[in-house]
């Protein structure tokens, strides 16, 4: 799955990242292979989502939390 | 190890200071030069270049603050500075050090933009900043561990508590700068792709701090957690936004206007001053008429601009602004805006200067556009004299239920803006093309305490920077509308003056006065200016404007609030100019000589409000968006669409109700 599916709260793992224009700002930001993220908030009407990396919060749109793959931890 | 020292310059040099957005570069750049900085351009772009000379070091040192970025691969504006101004393309500012900040609770991405510096080659140190943060968080940094690893000096800070900034002056006044050997060894025939070449630096880096980085697991519940459950809430959080916005327009309302009023009073006080002073005649006409209240007309701002800028700066470092982006943006996309557009909406209501100005912080070209385009329109304070005059003719002092009708129409000037702001933005998404695909990715950072010097620096530098760049635009049209206003054919000027009566030998102070009053509005209607009303007369007749308001909206192009003053010298109402009642009742009996009716009519005075609320009419703003655009472009179309909308907003209005 990717991680615009991951819920509020739910810990996933970074699988990898599709081929799409964010794929290089993304892995730039940190948002590598391996990472563990968490989903933080939502913004409503399928606004930006707030993900934990790390130390940092960092807020993607739908479209480009869409270009990483992920692994829900369980 | 092979360690290579630079060479320690005995000549003036440049150290530029790099780091990922929110890492606190900004707070060591204030530390470090105080007041004695510059806000300019780099060539080309309109990304701020903020340099200044360091203090306490005697040592000609200029600091380059470059914009925060997580890489130095070109590809965001920001981005594309930065490796022109390192890799020495951007002539002028090629560094001769490179100061590198971290944060310490943020080392791993932090190093990846550090470790692509090291592959330049270019002397550099690297500073480990937000100390205490990283502590409370439980990291554990071996910086000897990670400077083995690095080479080159590393300094502990935590730049809020000004703790390291000693060790940072003494690094640079003695150079103490290393040249690294580079990070990533080079494969010339078979380069890797850039996704190749960031999952490897990657990998070195983990390895790097697996050494020299731990982290004991404190179990603390950061404060910032609790308060994005509030400031990020479905409602709750937009609530909160919506008060503090109403909380920071009151204040500007409420503490600029004391202010404003003595800069006012300042100036025509030494307008008068100068007029007794100098010896008459028209070079001293131009600077107690012209130049004068040319320059006054722009310092007036300063307390809006000023306190605009500090509550920004509040809401900027306190971390909160990352947050209204993130509320918003969904709700702007659909109108080819970004949630980084609201800061400079917000900030168009007190006045469309700092608005502007602010669209900086928007790193897509056609959001920025769209939005610096969009921004005059929404109602700005110079409309509010304009408003309260005109509501004043046209709509009835009376109460709807408990709502007063004036206050009503007030309010709906406001919504108008917003109204327009919105649809504007959309048919800007449809014209304007890119290739450049609209993305977010906004870090939030962790909340904090702004620091009141950090804001003072702000409010000075910006506001002083909106005084250098419009004032000398605004000054030299408003000579020139002076000009106008002033002279005109001898003959004409003469005629319409022998055509007055003029009052006897012993006509009382009041009537003298009225006959004065008389010749100021003679003068002005046959003044080049007052032709040039009379010229455009048939082109706003279908507005429902006859030759004298073809004037004000001639000489209210400067500014908006101009109409007023236009409009009271042209009734004459005397020399009592402020007092909007007398205008109004003056404006109010005004009759046409060749309908029999009211010149201010409810038709009239609707196409006018409507006019002024769309119409580009602020010389400020558009030599800021010459300012902010690069190029003549953008200000020309801005103006062209604006005057378009307004001209046939009016006619509608105009017509539908007459």
């Amino acid at each position: 799955m990717t991680a615009d599916r991951i819920k509020k709260g739910e810990y996933a793992q970074i699988e990898g990242l599709e081929p799409s224009e964010f794929a290089v700002y993304l892995m730039e930001m940190g948002f590598m292979p391996g990472k563990r993220i968490r989903m933080l908030h939502q913004a409503p009407l399928a606004g930006p989502i707030a993900f934990k990396l790390e130390n940092s919060i960092i807020a993607l749109r739908k479209s480009e939390a869409r270009a990483i793959r992920v692994f829900l931890e369980h | 190890m092979l360690e290579v020292t630079a060479p320690v310059k005995t000549t003036a040099f440049t150290v530029a200071l790099i780091g990922n957005p929110n890492v606190g570069k900004t707070t060591i750049f204030n530390r470090l030069t105080g007041l004695r900085q510059k806000v300019g351009n780099y060539a080309g772009v309109t990304v701020d270049k903020r340099s200044g000379k360091v203090q306490y070091i005697p040592e000609k040192v200029t600091l380059v603050d470059l914009p925060g970025t997580y890489s130095i691969h070109p590809n965001t504006e920001n981005e594309i500075i930065v490796h022109r101004v390192l890799n020495g393309l951007d002539k002028q500012s090629k560094p001769d050090y490179v100061l590198a900040i971290l944060d310490m609770s943020n080392l791993e991405r932090g190093l990846f933009l550090v470790t692509q510096v090291m592959d330049l080659g270019l002397p550099m140190a690297v500073i480990l900043n937000m100390e205490d943060t990283a502590k409370s968080q439980g990291f554990v940094v071996k910086t000897h561990q990670l400077y083995k690893a690095l080479g080159v000096p590393l300094i502990e800070t935590n730049a809020r508590s000004d703790k390291g900034m000693e060790q940072i002056e003494g690094l640079i006044s003695q150079q103490l700068f290393e040249t690294p050997k580079p990070f990533l060894a080079r494969d010339e025939f078979n380069p890797p792709t850039q996704r190749e070449e960031i999952q490897q630096r990657y990998e070195k880096i983990r390895e790097i701090l697996e050494h020299s980085v731990e982290q004991k697991d404190l179990k603390t519940k950061a404060l910032t957690d609790r308060l994005d459950k509030i400031f990020l809430h479905k409602t709750w959080g937009y609530l909160f936004f919506l008060s503090i916005l109403l909380l920071i327009f009151q204040a500007i309302y409420a503490w600029s206007t004391v202010p404003m009023d003595l800069i006012d009073g300042f100036f025509a006080a030494l307008s008068g001053w100068v007029y007794q002073l100098l010896p008459p005649g028209v070079l001293t006409d131009l600077i107690t008429e012209g130049i004068i209240p040319g320059i006054g007309g722009i310092l007036i701002f300063i307390p809006q601009i000023a306190l605009l800028f500090g509550f920004l700066a509040i809401l900027e470092d306190s971390g909160y602004m990352s947050r209204v982006v993130f509320l918003m943006d969904r709700l702007m996309r659909p109108f080819g805006l970004n949630g980084k557009s609201m800061v400079p909406l917000i900030s168009s209501v007190a006045c469309a200067i700092p608005g502007i100005m602010a669209a900086r912080n928007i790193g897509n070209w056609k959001d920025r556009i769209t939005t610096i385009m969009v921004a005059p329109l929404m109602s700005c304070s110079a409309r509010l004299p304009v408003y309260v005059i005109l509501i004043g003719l046209a709509v009835p002092d009376e109460n709807l239920g408990p709502f007063n009708l004036q206050a009503i129409a007030l309010l709906g000037m406001y919504l108008l803006g917003v109204v327009a702001v919105l649809l504007v933005s959309l048919a800007f998404k449809w014209i304007l093309k890119t290739t450049e695909k609209s993305y977010l990715m906004l870090e939030m950072p962790l909340y904090r305490l702004p620091r009141l010097k950090d804001i003072l620096i702000a409010m000075y530098s910006k506001s002083r920077t909106f005084v250098l760049a419009a004032g000398k635009i605004i000054l030299a049209i408003s000579v020139v509308l002076w000009v106008l206003a002033s002279y005109g054919p001898p003959s004409r000027l003469e005629a319409a003056i022998n055509n007055l009566e003029a009052p006897d030998a012993n006509a009382g102070p009041e009537e003298i006065a009225a006959y004065e009053s008389l010749v100021a509005s003679a003068e002005l209607e046959s003044s080049y200016i007052g032709i040039m009303g009379k010229f455009i007369e048939p082109v706003i007749k279908p507005l429902g404007y006859d030759w004298k308001i073809g004037i004000a909206l001639i000489t209210s192009f400067a500014a908006r609030e101009v109409f007023v003053s236009t409009i009271a010298t042209l009734y004459s109402v005397g020399a009592d100019v402020e007092d909007e009642l007398t205008i109004k009742q003056k404006l109010d009996q005004e009759i046409n000589p060749v309908t029999g009716e009211k010149v201010f009519n409810i038709p009239t005075s609707f196409s006018l409000i409507v006019f002024y609320a769309f119409a580009m009419q602020c010389m400020s703003t558009l030599a800021i968006v010459y300012r902010e655009t690069n190029g003549w472009k953008w200000p020309l179309i801005q103006t062209a669409y604006m005057t378009a909308l307004a001209y046939v907003s009016a006619w509608a209005v105009f017509q539908l109700l007459s």
